[in-house]
Parts: C-alpha cells; structure tokens; sequence
C-alpha cells in the first residue's frame, strides 16, 4: 500500500486517483473457437446430405390413376436390308420385340440374348447434348411389361410373349416406376431433368438410341434437332414427391397417353 | 492496451499555495497488453472423430427407420353373401357348398371361408381382381397409390402428455369381480386372506405387474384406522410368475371388514414411507401425440425377407367356386416390410411427457380396414390393455363390447358404398388421422424420487368384422356386439435417447449444473435428476444408443414382430427381434 499524508489545507484538497483500464479484446477465445471451426470446415468440409428419396408418378385422371406409362416401338428391319428407312412410314415402327430380331421361342423361353436385354433411361440435367451431364439412370428389364399372342408351334395353342409396353405403378411391374433422387437440394438444386432412352439388345451385344417421333414424320430423317426429338421433360415436385413426364409440345405424358419411344435408324 | 492516460507529478506548492511539499511516492502499474497466444491455443489437433462426434451430438434430426416382420394367424371362418367378398375367400368346405348351390340358387347358399391375406397385409396386392378391385361389379376401384395404406396407417408419434383421467376396468377371474378405476388411482387389485410361512398377511392380486418390492409401502384407496401406508411383506404366492402380480403386507390384527375378502381397491407404490411425497408413485396412461402424416411414410417390401412360417395357399378350382373362376386363394402370407419417412424428424425442443427431452420414439400402426370387412355400424375401433386380453369364460372380455364407450378409440370411422351403389349395407374403416392428434398409449407409473417410467401394461387395439357382410358368429341367436376379433400392438417403441441408470442431485445453489427437466425434492431441499447419455456412449449396463449418424442427421431403427392375434390365443409380449449371441464359437 502507498503512504499518503494529508494535512488540512486551507483550500480543498483534490487528489488524483488515476482509473486503470486494461484493454483486452472481449470473446477473443470465441473468436478464435469461431475461426477454427471455419478452418476446420474449410478443410474438411460440413456435413453435406447426401440422402435420397423416392418419387412416384403424380396421379391424374382425379387422383385415380398413378401408373406410368411407356411403349417402346422398334423399326421393323426384318426385311434386313436397312434400306427401308428412306421409305418408312410411321406403321414401320411398332411395340414388338420381334420387330427387333427377337424370335418368338427366345422371348417366350426367356432365352439369354432377350433376358439380357434393357431399356436404360437416363436422366440430364439439360436437353443440350454440348453441355449436358448425366445425373441417373432408370434399367427396366424386359421381363415386365404387356403382351401379345404369338404361335411356337402349329400343334400346341398360342402363347402370350412380353411387348415393350410398360404399365408401371405402385404394385405389379414397379422397376423403373420410382425416381430415386436428393431430398435435401441445398448440394444440388436439381428439379428437372431430360430423359433418354436407349435399348441395350442382349442379341446383338449393342445399343440402339430411341427418340420421341418416328424419324418417317420428320421433314428430315437424319438431320433434325437432337435436342427436341432426344429427350422428355421430367419434373419433380418436392412437395409431394412426385413427378411428371412432358413431352416436347408440353404435354404431359406417361399418363394414360403414353411415353413413347421410337427406335432411331441410322442413314444407310 | 493499458492505462495510456498521462500522469504529471509535481512538488505539492507548484499545485496548490497551501500544500507542503511532501515526499510521495506512487506506483506505477506495468501492464502487459499485448499477449502472446500460448502454444497450444496457436495449433490445433485435427481429429475427424472428435469433429464427427461433435456434429453428432448437436444434431436433432432424426431419420427412423423400421423393419416389421408380419406374423397372422387367418383364424375365423365367416359366411357371406356379398358377391365380391363371397368370390374372394379361402373357402372351407366348398364341396358341401358349391352342392348345395346347385341344388339351389347361389343367392340361396351363403359360401363360407377364411378372408384372404390380402384383407390384412401391409401392402395389399390384389389390384387386379374382376368383381373385386377392378370393373365389372367391383367393390372399390383400386388405387395403386393406396396399396400400402388400405389396411393399415403408419405414423410417427412421441409421448407428449399424461391421461390420469382414464376409465379402466379390470375383471379377476379368480374372484370373479370387477374392478373400475381410474388410470390415476393406481394399480387395481382384490384381496384375500391367507399366510406367508406361518404369518398371517393380506394377500393382494393385482391386475397389472405391481412393481413391488419388499420393504416398499403402498397407499392404499382405503384407510384402516385412518392409516393408509402399509409396507410390502412379501412378493408371490409360490406360484410360477406370481411375483409380478401379487404381493402381501402384514396382518398384525386387522379388524373389521376393511381387509375382508374380495375386497377391491387400487393402491400406489411409495418408496420411502419418511418422504412420501417425493416416493410415491404417479399412474397414468401415456398419451402420443403423431408427428407425421398419412402420405409422409414410405413403406415396400424388405426384400426378399419372409417369416419362417411361410405362405399358406391353395388352388380353388372353378367347380368350387361361387363365380366358377379357378384361382389360387392365400390364407397367410410371410412378407417383411421396411418403414421409412420422406421428412426429417427435427426434435430440437420438443419435450416428453415428464417435460423430458424426448428419448423414445414409437412406430404406431393402426388397422384401417378400408375394404369393409370389418366394423358394423356404430362400431370402433377398440383398445384395452394386456388385462383385458384373457377370455372370460371363453369369450371376450365386457371390455371389449362395442356397447362399453370406455373401449373405444378417437379414431373417426368412415364409411362408402360400392361404385355401383348396389350394397344397402355401408362400407366402414377408420379415417387415417392428421399431424399432432393425440393418442393413447400404455399404462404407466412414474416416480419422481427414482426419475424413471415403468411400462405395467402395454396398449392393444382391437377390431371384429362386420357381422353383417361376414359373419363369423357359429350361431345367428350369439350376440355380435362382442364378437371374437383380431388385436394387435399399435405402438412400437423406438428409443433414441437413454437416461442414465443413476440419478443425479443438485443443491439449489448450484443452478448452472441443474437440467431444466430436474425435479426439486423439497425433502431433499435439492435438485434430483438423471443425465442423458451421448449419441454413442454405452453403459456397463449395455443402455445408450449407437444409431448411423450421416447426412448430418440420425438413423434410429429397429426391427419388430408385428403380431395380428386372434383373441384368446397366447401371446408372448416380448415383441422385439434380438440380435444372435455372438460367442467365441463364431
């Protein structure tokens, strides 16, 4: 303690305490708790969702019908010769394996060039070819979908062999019904999506790309707007998790006025 | 920084004339304002699993996730003649019938059967039957969407609330009474008289497990000599799982009729007859309140997984068949399925029903019976507990009657007509319910002095057939208010938190340690509470919890056995899956 000595003045004493302030930066370990969290996250990231969550086909005709609707009609080349494109009507194209070179007994025997067979959608996130990237793909076997009558034998009675027409829902044929897509889009804030279509021919070991309009309508066969005549709308909807499928005027489509596909014909 | 303010010292006359000059002496204070940062603060160690822990302990979102393996056994035979139930059954005795139909005319001959499985899955499969779920003369036009939603609703739901106001009612067989109490009164029960090892003693049985132990006292409704208090002198009677339901106090003398046999009463557990304001028990029914709605869960097919019971089907051949279509019929299936939800669960504040952080989670199923097999008119959807399951002189419990209002749930019954309009009789189900309705679930106890919920019965719902579209009665003189039916468990418990197995105390002077959710004892004149454990950390007594954590969010699950039981049949409570022994044999 200091020793001071006062003694009476004839005025008034003052005295002069001096008030130390010590200056320190307030919260300075928040702070640098603060940064270090960001340099943490910069280094290794924050949580990301990553989850995913099913979307189904959005009801129509007043919530009656959900199912989802596909039919996938191939260029009949039984002829062989691949000439007749030049010449092919809208008739050329229809929803039979057969038109494909599947014979009868390899689709209704389940032979391996027909079970190895498949549609394989996939899913853009653009329609422009230049600058579009694949998000996901949908498979859907041939075991599902429609059929038609056909003859093995002359001496047994006709049997029914799967068509390329998908009715898919929430029970029965389901591949290929659900999207599996974000549920959180904070990563990736996609909710429309163009979709291809391609038949992978287990036969023939290739691939053959589908498009939305018989080339035999076109003004062109070979040379037409790719970006149009490649790809459906698809829309999610995050409210309800569904989705819908349009077609380039529009339309919605895979209702009970089906997506269909036609098999694109290379020029001879 | 420091004192940056200037300091003149000057002889004491140069300030003031009067001053003397004094020698003084002051001390200047050094302050050091400029640290360095120590070492350790400067680096730090960079360690994913303390980041991944940190992350998991802050997160509130929750993403459950359940598997039900679906146990029924198809048990009661009906006749009808409603054209597309009677086309749709696993026929008994189609010989006779399909006889005596030609004999006479099919609006005649009643055909009898078991309902199909379809009339109780999860997911119903039958979206293409002619005269059924598709035209001509169907009964409903099937929506594909609803396939996993016409027999039963899922939700989500947490304890919110306690109900101590509930009627119950509880029937002894041995006694033959009938005890009527409230869910806040305790644990019913009757007494006899007998001995114990020579002693004299007052025997109580009880209607649910009474959570006894030696030495504890309970408060009876009743006072002999305006005494209430009565401590436990034993537990059983010596007979195999007596323990549970039966304990004895001391009969030192008792006079009168107040401990006569047959005498019915409820009581409540005190832990410490010194402080039994803080050790006395609370009963109540534990109500739910639903987190989710209808259309937020997603329910499919767990794989390929099947019970080991397997399918049960057979070929109805056309002949023996009311339409004459041959078809395979199926009486019990063996499907599992997978519950998910499409939205996150976030429970950041909410608070259960002891004003707790929520800790558990329930899977609830109710029976929606859309198709109209069940339910007559005026009827609902019942629920009871565990004690009132056992028949009663080979039939149901009163309980169950539909004319006892106390047995009836909150749920809405709807009902429709066919799209033909062409039934007379209506079509009733049970209306799916809406985001935050509150629920009943089980009968509880809770004592604040230990800080911990005990389940005494677990919550059942039950539901009988329409007597009028199918009629399971042997007879038409039985009555069909109180029918034989199906019941099921509703509320599937999902733990997503643990409580620690000891309790901690806090002085009200240390009111920075104390959890908002503690419990002040005035007898203790401190704090009581239990911790709750972390995200991962597991006790020597194997309680915590140790669910994925990705996404930045919580994957709880379970599996259960959802068990759809015909009534008096045995049942075994004990619904979970147990993970195998894993010993060093494997």
């Amino acid at each position: 303690m200091n020793k001071y000595r006062f003694t009476l003045p004839e005025t008034d004493g003052y005295i002069n305490i001096p008030l130390e302030i010590k200056w320190d930066y307030y919260g300075r370990d928040t702070s640098i708790e603060k940064y270090e969290k960001s340099v943490l996250e910069e280094i290794i990231g924050s949580p990301k969702d990553f989850e995913i969550t099913r979307f189904s086909h959005e009801s129509y005709l007043n919530n009656t019908r959900t199912d989802l609707n596909y039919e996938f009609n191939f260029f009949d080349n039984t002829q062989g010769t691949g000439q007749d494109i030049l010449v092919a009507t809208t008739s050329n194209w229809a929803p039979t394996y057969l038109n494909e070179g599947f014979s009868i007994d390899q689709i209704y025997y389940y032979e391996n060039p027909f079970t190895k067979s498949f549609f394989k959608l996939d899913f853009y996130d653009t329609n422009d070819t230049a600058n579009q990237i694949l998000y996901f793909t949908i498979i859907i076997p041939v075991q599902q979908g429609g059929t038609e009558t056909a003859s093995i034998s002359p001496i047994i009675p006709d049997v029914d062999i799967r068509t390329p027409i998908f009715k898919l829902d929430f029970v029965g044929d389901k591949e290929g019904f659900y999207i599996y897509w974000l549920r959180d889009r904070t990563n990736i804030n996609i909710s429309t999506f163009y979709m291809s279509a391609k038949f992978f021919n287990g036969r023939i070991g290739g691939f053959m790309r589908m498009m939305t309009d018989p080339q035999s309508t076109l003004p062109n066969k070979f040379l037409f707007d790719t970006n149009k005549y490649f790809y459906y709308k698809v829309v999610l909807d995050y409210d309800k998790y569904t989705y819908s499928v349009f077609n380039n005027s529009g339309g919605r489509v895979g209702t009970d006025t089906p997506i269909k596909w036609y098999e694109y014909v290379n020029q001879p | 920084m420091g004192n940056n303010k200037e300091i003149r010292i000057v002889l004491g006359a140069l300030r003031y004339k009067s001053a003397p000059e004094l020698s003084y002496a002051l001390q200047v204070p050094f302050v050091q304002n400029a640290k360095e940062i120590i070492e350790f603060d400067k680096n730090v160690n960079l360690s994913l699993a303390q980041v991944y822990d940190d992350e998991r302990q802050k997160s509130t979102i929750f993403r459950p996730t359940a598997k039900f393996s679906v146990i029924f056994k198809n048990a009661y035979t009906g006749i009808t003649n409603y054209v597309p139930f009677e086309n749709n059954l696993y026929y008994v005795k189609a010989k006779e019938t399909a006889k005596a139909q030609c004999l006479s005319s099919a609006q005649n001959v009643k055909w009898g059967g078991f309902p199909q499985y379809n009339e109780f899955d999860f997911i119903r499969t039958d979206y293409n039957i002619p005269g059924y779920t598709i035209p001509p003369d169907n009964h409903i036009n099937f929506n594909s969407k609803s396939a996993s939603t016409y027999n039963w609703s899922f939700y989500l739901t947490y304890p919110y609330q306690n109900n101590t106001t509930k009627d119950l009612t509880h029937y002894d067989s041995k006694s033959n009474k009938t005890i009527l109490w409230k869910s806040g009164d305790g644990i019913p029960f009757v007494i006899t008289n007998g001995d114990d090892s020579g002693n004299n003693v007052v025997i109580f049985r009880c209607g649910v497990k009474h959570g006894l132990s030696v030495g504890e006292y309970v408060k009876l409704s009743f006072a002999y000599q305006n005494e209430r208090y009565f401590q436990v002198f034993s537990i059983g009677d010596g007979t195999k799982g007596s323990d549970d339901y039966i304990f004895s106090i001391f009969n030192y003398g008792f006079i009168g009729n107040v401990f006569s046999n047959g005498k019915t009463g409820t009581f409540k557990r005190v832990v410490d007859i010194n402080n039994p304001d803080d050790t006395t028990s609370e009963y109540y029914v534990k109500q739910l309140k639903v987190l989710s709605d209808i259309n937020d869960n997603v329910l499919v097919k767990s794989g390929f997984e099947q019970n080991i019971f397997g399918k049960t089907k057979k070929y109805e051949s056309s002949g023996l068949t009311p339409n004459k279509i041959s078809r395979v019929s199926v009486k019990e299936g063996s499907q599992s399925y997978t519950l998910s939800f499409n939205k996150d669960f976030n429970l950041n504040g909410l608070l259960d029903n002891q004003k707790r952080p929520v800790s558990e989670l329930f899977f609830s199923v109710i029976w929606k019976g859309y198709f109209g097999w069940t339910f007559n008119n005026g009827a609902k959807l019942k629920q009871g507990y565990e004690f009132n399951l056992p028949l009663v002189n080979g039939n149901p419990d009163l309980w169950w009657s539909r004319t006892n209002l106390k047995s009836d749930t909150n749920f809405l019954i709807k009902s429709y007509n066919t799209p033909v309009n062409t039934e007379s009789s209506l079509f009733y189900y049970v209306d799916s319910v809406k985001k935050d309705t509150i629920i009943d679930g089980d009968l509880c106890e809770w004592n604040d002095f230990e800080q911990k919920e005990r389940t005494m019965s677990l919550l059942y719902h039950k539901f009988v057939f329409n007597s009028v579209l199918f009629d399971i009665r042997k007879t038409d003189n039985e009555l069909n208010t109180n029918m034989f039916g199906y019941y099921y468990q509703p509320h599937h418990k999902l733990t997503i938190r643990v409580y620690s197995d000891y309790i901690e105390e806090g002085a009200n002077d240390k009111l920075t340690i104390v959890p908002d959710y503690s419990y002040f004892s005035e007898n203790k004149n401190s704090f009581i509470w239990r911790d709750i454990y972390t995200y991962g950390f597991i006790d020597q007594n194997n309680d915590g919890v140790n669910y994925p954590f990705l996404n930045g969010k919580h994957y709880p699950y379970r599996n259960y056995v959802f068990r759809i039981i015909p009534e008096g049949t045995n049942f075994i409570s004990d619904n979970e899956v147990q993970d195998p022994t894993i010993d060093n044999c494997e």
